[in-house]
């Protein structure tokens, strides 16, 4: 026999406190009530006939009071919850997974799914077995226990509280691969799944988890689906004119019903443009506003019905995007003249570019980049990074390998802030140099013979050196020249050719950083401040709430502010239908039994205060004479 | 109330009441009360009281001879002609009645709201009203184990308002000692009369020395108990302390039905006891329920007789 419930120490302290009070009232019990009357002496013929029923009545009242104290004993040793070890063994072992998706935002119950959820659970949690136990999980992005595996309320209550549902989707495999792995050699072992079903392509989930083991169990949330969605949203400067900017969204309608449809742009918070727009039957719908003006730094997209009623998902009705920010970059060139230089420097009319001599004394101003056009001169500390044209052999930052002749680019980092989008398949060089990079820098380019360009550091000052004098190869001839100049530029000054207006939720971003901090401070759109990593200059941080966002690296005067913007744009998460059966592969769900009320052991505390408020009543109606 | 009036006494006799007890309608009623018994006892029982004592009357009672000193004014001329004798007319010498009414204001006539100790001030009111409209000598004394207050000697109906100032004042307090009361009640009143008894007779040393004390004191007493049917079948059950209000004696016991039928038949038998000694001792007895109207107790007195003659 073991004591499932409360240990024997606290059923002892228990016990022993409730008969004291069982004692006390048994004693104010025996005292009799004083009441007045006229004349006593009258009593005095009643009188004589009590004294045959007095040892009777004593006898009686003290069986009253071992009647108590068995029944007292009788309910603290139900407190302690008492039963064969193998019964314990025996109950299930269930994991709660609540879908904390952005469909569970949906209001087509009310007040909203993921509280239908909530209270589906807690009466889930209500049925459950005094043996079973189990573990509150909320799935999103990643799944996050929010309870250990218990049947204690007490614990499972506040779990269930704790449930809300982010801006992300739902992430099934992984959700049920915690919960196979958390009941792996647990007997019984059930999960269940409560959700309205949108947790995207499930038929590939029972290839990769193994469910054989496990009862799966669905309990379905939600009625219907009305919803019209931002399910795309991106800014961006013009490369070449970054006063002006243009925006791409999409929206959406998930029904088979044609809708109207108005849509909201908001520039730094005030009304730029409203438009309206019939969306067909499940029609995706791509919208671009070009040479948008009027916004400098924030932008927002609402939509909503025509009519003014809102659908029945707000969460993807507004899109947040933050707009790069412009700098004046100051660029040195160091140069005997090159007019394919020149020509790309005047492209882009946000730099400042200084032009000197090789061997020339260099301006004591801060420059953000210098172009070194087949020379090495040094560099001073003003001097932010370099972009080594042909460097000769002397004050370079790397060692130059071989010489090369009519090679291209073989291989080159198509991720590269600085490669993105160029075509560099068939350049041609006639002649050059192969680099020797050291383990830190990064090679971007690469012919069959060697790395031609690299990036890296020294001293901490970056740079990227191209082993080949581009006038040496039709490179400037092509588009891909200009560009390439102008995204090393704007990867030194951080202006992010391949810059992310917004985020997606759910996902793992990598944001840029300014500083050379291990950690930044996220405080999200809600004013939550989290410390998140940076690596390799990325503050890494998995987001799961739509809006603006700010970062702050350092602290103090060195603390650096940035911004950016995340979005749910996910057109599955937006399907909000919900779906009334959960089938994984040829693995259907069983719906799940919501087990009456009072079966758990908590009835015996109910119970308990029943007979303790019985004992009360019963003790207050006999002193006042109700009952006798 | 709080919890732990539960383990307290009872509250005892609640202080007397301030209530006007005497108000118009009760003088109203005194009014007609005083109409109905010249009406109803018109030359049967008539107001003024003549003593056994012969002398300046004007009602003839009788002839004796003539003796030396006597006053010739009171020869019968007459007879002295027809007989030859000389013999002098005796009259009826009138006196005026005394009549004290002698109120209990124990604390068991202030048991159950008061009711017994109203009823008992509103019936000696009723009777010191026609006594005083007859031109008798009214006295009212309130007892417990002495006298604890007494009105002096009043007479004519005009004097009314001094019995009922000195009735409100009155108040139920103390024990119970009718012999020890009387005995000093007797010892201040020289004069002998009605001595009407209002009370409810709970001594514990026995109502018969209280009354024996006034019948062999040569007071003609009468006795009016004042009864609550509310004391014969209380409101009680289960075990109880119940204590004297008076004396504070206590009885511990486990009230049931039959025990509360038991109760009943003893009040009765109390009661029955004293309605006994009254008939052996000629006393006149009267019981006075309190929820009757003090008006129509007042009329069975009169009816009962011994009151007015």
């Amino acid at each position: 026999m073991t004591l499932a419930g409360l240990p024997l120490s606290q059923l002892l302290m228990l016990g022993g406190g409730a008969a004291s009070v069982t004692v006390l009232l048994y004693i104010l019990k025996l005292r009799r009530r004083a009441v007045p009357v006229p004349f006593a002496r009258i009593w005095d013929a009643v009188f004589r006939d009590r004294q045959a029923t007095e040892l009777f009545s004593k006898l009686r009242r003290l069986l009253s009071l071992l009647l108590q104290l068995a029944l007292l004993a009788l309910l603290i040793l139900a407190l302690g919850d008492p039963r064969p070890k193998s019964a314990l063994l025996n109950g299930r072992h269930i994991v709660v997974l609540v879908d904390g998706s952005a469909s569970m935002k949906a209001i087509d119950v009310q007040p909203s799914r993921i509280e239908v959820a909530k209270a589906q659970v807690r009466k889930l949690v209500r049925g459950l077995g005094s043996a079973d136990r189990a573990l509150i999980v909320q799935m999103g992005s990643l799944p996050s226990p929010l309870s250990t595996m218990s049947s204690d309320a007490t614990e499972l209550d506040p779990a269930i509280d704790a449930l809300t549902a982010s801006d992300t989707r739902a992430d099934l495999e992984r959700g049920l691969s915690f919960a196979v792995d958390s009941l792996r050699g647990l007997p019984k072992a059930e999960v269940v799944v409560v959700s309205d079903g949108v947790l995207g392509t499930s038929s590939e989930i029972a290839k990769h988890v193994d469910l054989s083991a496990v009862s799966l169990e669905f309990l379905p949330v939600g009625k219907s689906g009305t919803n019209v969605a931002l399910t795309e949203f991106s800014v961006r400067r013009y490369p070449l004119d970054k006063s002006r900017s243009e925006v791409m969204l999409e929206v959406t309608n998930t029904n088979e019903r044609p809708v109207q449809v108005e849509l909201t742009l908001l520039g730094d918070g005030a009304v730029i443009d409203v438009s309206r727009f019939a969306l067909g039957p499940s029609e995706r719908l791509p919208r671009y506003y070009q040479d948008l003006a009027g916004a400098s730094r924030t932008l927002e997209a609402k939509i909503r019905m025509a009519d003014g009623r809102g659908d029945d998902l707000p969460a993807d009705d507004h899109a947040y995007a933050l707009m790069p920010e412009r700098h004046r970059a100051r660029v040195l060139v160091i140069s005997s003249g090159n007019t394919y230089l020149e020509a790309a420097l005047l492209l882009d009319e946000y730099l400042d570019v200084v032009t000197i001599g090789p061997g020339k004394t260099i301006p004591s101003e801060h420059f953000d980049v210098a172009i070194l056009d087949g020379v090495a001169d040094a560099l001073p500390d003003s001097v932010a990074a370099a972009l080594y044209l042909n460097p000769p052999e002397a004050g370079t930052p790397l060692a130059l390998g071989p010489t090369l002749n009519d090679f291209g680019f073989d291989t080159w980092d198509k991720k590269s802030p600085i490669l993105r989008f160029l075509a560099l398949a068939d350049v041609q060089v006639s002649k050059g140099h192969a680099l020797l990079p050291i383990a830190s820098d990064r090679v971007l380019g690469a012919s069959d013979q060697g790395p031609i360009l690299v990036s890296g550091a020294r001293a901490g000052h970056a740079f990227v050196a191209l082993g080949f004098d581009p006038r040496n190869s039709d490179l400037v001839l092509r588009v891909a020249w200009p560009l390439f100049v102008l995204n090393t530029i704007n990867a030194f000054v951080e202006e992010d050719t391949g810059y992310v207006s917004s985020f997606r939720t759910g996902e793992v971003w990598r944001v840029p950083v300014a500083s050379s901090a291990n950690s930044a401070t996220v405080i999200d759109p809600r004013g939550v401040h989290h410390e998140v990593p940076v690596k390799e200059g990325r503050a890494i941080y998995l987001g799961e709430q739509a809006g603006f966002y700010k970062l702050v690296t350092g602290s103090g005067v060195d603390a650096t502010n940035g911004e950016f913007a995340a979005n749910l744009s996910d057109l599955d998460e937006s399907r909000i239908t919900p779906v009334t059966e959960l089938a994984l592969g040829n693995k259907r769900a069983r719906p799940a039994s919501i087990g009456a009320p009072g079966r758990k052991r908590e009835a015996w505390v109910y119970l308990l205060a029943i007979v303790a408020a019985l004992s009360v009543l019963e003790w207050i109606t006999y002193h006042r004479r109700v009952t006798v | 109330m709080g919890l732990l009036d539960l383990f307290r006494r009872e509250a005892s006799p609640r202080a007397l009441r301030r209530e006007p007890l005497f108000d118009d309608d009760f003088q109203r009623k005194l009014e007609m009360l005083a109409l109905v018994s010249r009406r109803v006892f018109a030359g049967r029982l008539r107001a003024e009281r003549r003593s056994k004592k012969k002398g300046s009357g004007i009602e003839f009672a009788d002839h004796r001879d003539y003796v030396a000193g006597d006053d010739f004014r009171s020869v019968d001329w007459n007879v002295y002609q027809r007989f030859g004798k000389l013999l002098v007319r005796l009259y009826e010498e009138e006196e005026d009645l005394s009549i004290y009414l002698i109120v209990d204001c124990s604390t068991s006539m202030g048991f159950g709201e008061h009711k017994k100790f109203d009823q008992a001030r509103k019936l000696c009111a009723a009777l010191a009203y026609v006594g005083l409209a007859n031109l008798d000598r009214v006295t009212v004394v309130g007892v417990n184990d002495g006298v604890v207050s007494r009105m002096p000697t009043t007479r004519g109906k005009g004097r009314i308002f001094k019995v009922f100032e000195f009735l409100s004042r009155l108040e139920p307090r103390g024990s119970t000692d009718l012999a020890a009361a009387l005995k000093s009640f007797v010892a201040q009143h020289k004069r002998r009369g009605l001595a009407v008894l209002f009370s409810d007779l709970y001594d514990p040393a026995g109502f018969e020395a209280g009354i024996n004390i006034l019948r062999f004191n040569k007071f003609e007493p009468y006795v009016v108990e004042l009864c609550d049917p509310a004391e014969a079948r209380p409101a009680l059950k289960g075990d109880v302390r119940i204590y004297d209000c008076e004396t504070g004696e206590e009885r511990e016991l486990t009230i049931t039905d039959g025990m509360l039928e038991k109760m009943a038949s003893a009040v009765n038998e109390y009661r029955a006891s004293i309605e006994r000694f009254c008939a052996q001792k000629q006393v006149p007895y009267f019981a006075a329920d309190v929820n009757t109207p003090f008006d129509e107790l007042v009329l069975r007195v009169f009816r009962r007789g011994g009151f007015l003659r």
